[in-house]
């Protein structure tokens, strides 16, 4: 068995652009005893990523360490290449973040397997088939079917890659296992899976698991102690359940909230930030009783290889004027392309009735466009959505320029960008996307649909790709703009919390189907169908070490 | 802008309409601000990578070789004037003599002085070249863009004719072109370009197809533009440094098929071009009777125009795409 101790870590990053040297982490000591779990919790551009990686000395060249990582007693800095490369899997071993892109696209997920056999055989598995005979017991491990070991990498589901990944990961039966951000991409059913897969393996055999994420709930439900990281540095450390849920450093604190609990009334209606959106108008809008949008047996298909596929099966929906109305579900329950049908971007079988302010959907181009100024859409990725050639001023004013709006388009632009809270929305107008934060693109992105005034939001993911304490910022501006402007928003989320934070009526969506739909305090304090009961239960909580323990 | 920052730094917590204060801080024009800071950043963008080219010495050497040839092409008349191409007037020059003081790239077999044939053919050689890439770039552009943006009959209609036009012999092609229309600049201008767009409009095909399916140009439609709106907006700027780059890459080929063609006595007989020189050389054997200046000044014109496009356009690519500056 191996133990893992980082000592006085220091890692700088060497760099000759203006910013001179970047310090990634400093002055860190963390203990990983054999058999111990040990999650790091940090926002991005903490470090903690960078720690991980200098245990296997994978660091880039341009990065310097000093302290000592001490791996079974041994500082790594002094094995020499072929020592390194015997401990990396053998005795240690990575699952990186993003299995969709650590898989080559072009070989068999088996045969994958079999590689990290070949190169780190201990001399166990010397023969062809008995490799083949470890692959198939590590899918069995990781529980994949054995059939699965044929298949390429865009035929499996994230959460498959990610079991390859681990699979590939136990191969050498390493004694250490260090998972980086293992699913931050997948939705909580797959993510319940996978992490009770890992403790599972944990408790069985022994091995010694680190972990790094961003969601503290996510940590606390594997592992046994924590460590938080900001800047570099180690605020706070101790048992998850301490950590968790009577943290003693402000930081803490705010990435244990960042989270919200279920039912916890304090956090409902009320995302936690520092930056809490300004709410200016004496008598804030609220839900009323005017129907906006209103969707009746709404149908979706698709050609696919296999046939006709049906997305989005006879649904109905209501969305009345300064509502928030979140769509909840896994990822392939059609969400998105509710989404887009709503908006007229995707054709809908016939029989499908759709409705916007009373009339029905236009379906002519220039029809289509003066309905598209009323209702805007915020697509998944800010980064993807903004033109990376065109500045903040550009990228607002587009949607006036498509529409044909030429008065006063400087001033729209500034009231649109302070709209997103983006302020001194002139010190902004000039920057490119590749220079402000994902928080800043995607207020970018929101300031360019609300120049337009419009008077429905629909927004997919809008929180899915940022940080925990911006996640807190953005929905907070939706709940102020619907409180200021009284619009409506139609949000689209794998997250139960996030309905719970800002969203007046919740409806969840399973295989293109709506299983149930009413107010957010009703359907998830009191779920009827057995899957909002599934999806609530895999939401991960504070503290509870559950996953480890319920086995 | 920096200096109006504290004006507008100031927040208003009474406005609740979107642009409320804009109009009182700011000057009297506030809708030139938006036009002048777009073209300040593009002016900006234009100097970062002027800088990058002057760095860049393989590029500035083709650039200083490329600028020399267009101004000896320019100047021919004042330097040499058109007696000196004349043949009757020649009638006491020695015939193939060899580089010296007097003759200082040798005479060809009329007793003319192979410079100022050099000089008077670089005229037509480079106005073809750049003529010819012009007419192919415009073409291939515009139906890259179409095929790649318009799906469905209309896209698949372009594409067939693309794969036409490349799968037919392009030498061929400009041959029977040339051999049908009118003698003249303007038919070798013609032949070249319309056999040469195609391989283009393939590349910007496939750059319009991957930016198409960015979520930039989803987000546009979603703000309600159309195709005119995509297409020039969006499309046509993310292709055209592509475009830029491989013009430069095609002057050189189109250079060297004019070449081909006038040397195969296609081109106009009455104007010089380097790709006649060399077919004069061929007609008098110059290689296999010892006239080696005959057959290698024109060459090496040709090879030094063709490379300092080539390096060029290197330049612009790398520009372009920062990936490839390493390599």
């Amino acid at each position: 068995m191996t133990d893992l101790s980082f000592e006085n870590v220091s890692i700088t990053y060497r760099s000759s652009t203006d910013r001179g040297d970047v310090i990634a982490v400093s002055d860190v000591s963390l203990d990983l005893p054999a058999g111990a779990t040990l999650g790091i919790a940090g926002e991005s551009g903490s470090g903690k990523s960078t720690l991980i990686m200098s245990a296997l000395r994978l660091l880039p060249k341009s990065a310097r360490l000093d302290g000592r990582v001490l791996l079974g007693g041994k500082d790594i800095k002094e094995l020499s290449f072929g020592e390194i490369r015997a401990v990396r899997w053998a005795q240690a071993s990575i699952v990186f973040q993003g299995a969709l892109h650590s898989l080559n696209p072009v070989r068999e997920v088996g045969k994958q397997i079999i590689e990290a056999l070949e190169h780190h055989a201990k001399g166990t598995w010397t023969t062809p088939e008995k490799r083949r005979e470890r692959m198939f017991g590590l899918l069995d491990e990781v529980d994949l079917e054995r059939a699965k070991a044929s298949a390429y990498p865009h035929e499996l589901s994230g959460g498959q890659k990610q079991r390859i990944m681990i699979a590939m990961a136990l191969a050498c039966e390493p004694d250490i296992i260090i998972a980086d951000e293992p699913t931050t991409a997948l939705d909580v059913i797959v993510q319940k899976q996978i992490l009770s897969g890992l403790a599972d393996l944990v408790a069985d055999r022994g091995i010694s698991l680190l972990m790094i994420s961003h969601d503290l709930a996510v940590l606390s439900a594997v592992c046994a102690n924590l460590a938080i990281m900001r800047h570099g540095e180690l605020v706070e450390y101790g048992p998850s359940d301490e950590v968790c849920l009577q943290p003693q450093v402000e930081y803490t604190k705010q990435l244990a909230g960042a989270f919200p609990q279920i039912g916890d009334p304090e956090s409902r209606l009320h995302p936690r930030t520092l930056k809490p959106a300004e709410v200016h108008r004496a008598e804030p809008f609220a839900m009323s009783e005017e129907v906006v949008l209103e969707a009746k047996n709404l149908s979706v298909s698709f050609d696919t290889r296999r046939g006709r596929e049906r997305a989005v099966r006879g649904v109905d929906l209501k969305l009345r004027r300064a509502e928030i109305l979140a769509v909840v579900g896994q990822s392939g329950s059609g969400k998105t392309t509710l989404a887009r049908s709503l908006l007229g971007l995707q054709e809908v079988e016939p029989g499908s009735q759709l409705a916007f302010a009373g009339s029905p959907l236009p379906r002519k181009a220039k029809a289509l466009r003066t309905f598209r100024r009323k209702v805007q859409m915020i697509l998944q990725d800010p980064s993807g959505s903004l033109n990376p050639k065109r500045s903040v001023y550009e990228a607002v004013v587009e949607g006036l320029r498509v529409q044909g709006i030429r008065d006063r388009q400087y001033e729209r632009v500034i009231g649109a960008l302070e709209a997103a809270e983006l302020t001194p929305a002139a010190d902004y107008l000039e920057s490119i996307p590749q220079e402000l934060s994902g928080g800043q693109r995607q207020r970018v992105v929101i300031a360019g649909a609300l120049a337009l005034e419009p008077q429905l939001l629909i927004a997919d993911e809008p929180v899915a790709s940022l940080d925990a304490s911006v996640r807190g910022e953005i929905l907070s501006l939706f709940l102020a703009l619907k409180k200021n402007l009284g619009m409506s928003a139609l949000i689209i989320t794998h997250d139960l919390g996030l309905a719970w934070n800002i969203a007046d009526t919740v409806a969840v969506m399973k295989k293109g189907e709506i299983v149930e739909y009413g107010e957010v305090d009703t359907v998830l304090s009191n779920p009827q169908h057995e899957y909002t009961q599934e999806l609530l239960a895999a939401v991960p909580r504070l503290g509870s070490q559950s996953l480890v323990r319920n086995e | 802008m920096s200096a109006n920052t504290p004006a507008e730094a100031a927040p208003g917590p009474s406005s609740n309409e979107p642009n409320p204060r804009g109009s009182e801080t700011r000057g009297s024009t506030p809708a030139i601000d938006g036009a002048k800071l777009i073209r300040e950043r593009r002016l900006n963008n234009a100097k970062k990578n002027w800088a990058l080219f002057r760095a860049d010495v393989p590029a500035l050497i083709g650039a200083v070789v490329l600028l020399f040839f267009i101004v000896i092409a320019v100047a021919a008349p004042i330097i040499a004037p058109e007696s000196m191409l004349d043949v009757t007037k020649q009638l006491d020059a020695p015939r193939y003599a060899p580089p010296s003081l007097d003759h200082p790239l040798g005479t060809d077999g009329l007793g003319r002085e192979l410079w100022v044939r050099i000089l008077w053919g670089a005229r037509v050689s480079i106005l073809v070249g750049v003529a010819a890439t012009v007419m192919s770039m415009v073409i291939g552009t515009i139906m890259g863009l179409a095929a790649g943006h318009f799906t469905g009959l209309f896209g698949g209609v372009i594409m067939r004719i693309v794969d036409f036009f490349i799968v037919l012999p392009s030498l061929l092609l400009a041959i029977v072109l040339s051999s049908v229309l009118e003698r003249g600049v303007l038919t070798i201008v013609i032949a070249i370009g319309l056999t040469s767009w195609a391989s283009t409009a393939r590349i910007v095909r496939s750059q319009t197809l991957s930016v198409e399916s960015r979520l930039y140009i989803e987000r546009a439609r979603i703000l309600g533009a159309g195709h005119r709106h995509i297409l020039f907006r969006h499309l046509l700027p993310a292709v055209m440094p592509l475009v830029l780059a491989n013009t430069t890459l095609t002057v050189g080929g189109a250079i060297i098929a004019e070449s081909t063609l006038s040397f195969l006595g296609l081109g106009d007989t009455s104007k010089e071009s380097w790709g006649t020189i060399l077919k004069n050389s061929m007609d008098v054997s110059a290689a296999t009777s010892g006239y080696w200046w005959y057959v290698l000044t024109p060459g090496v014109a040709i090879l030094l125009v063709v490379l300092a496009f080539t390096m060029v356009g290197r330049a612009f690519e790398a520009i372009i795409n920062p990936a490839l500056r390493s390599r």
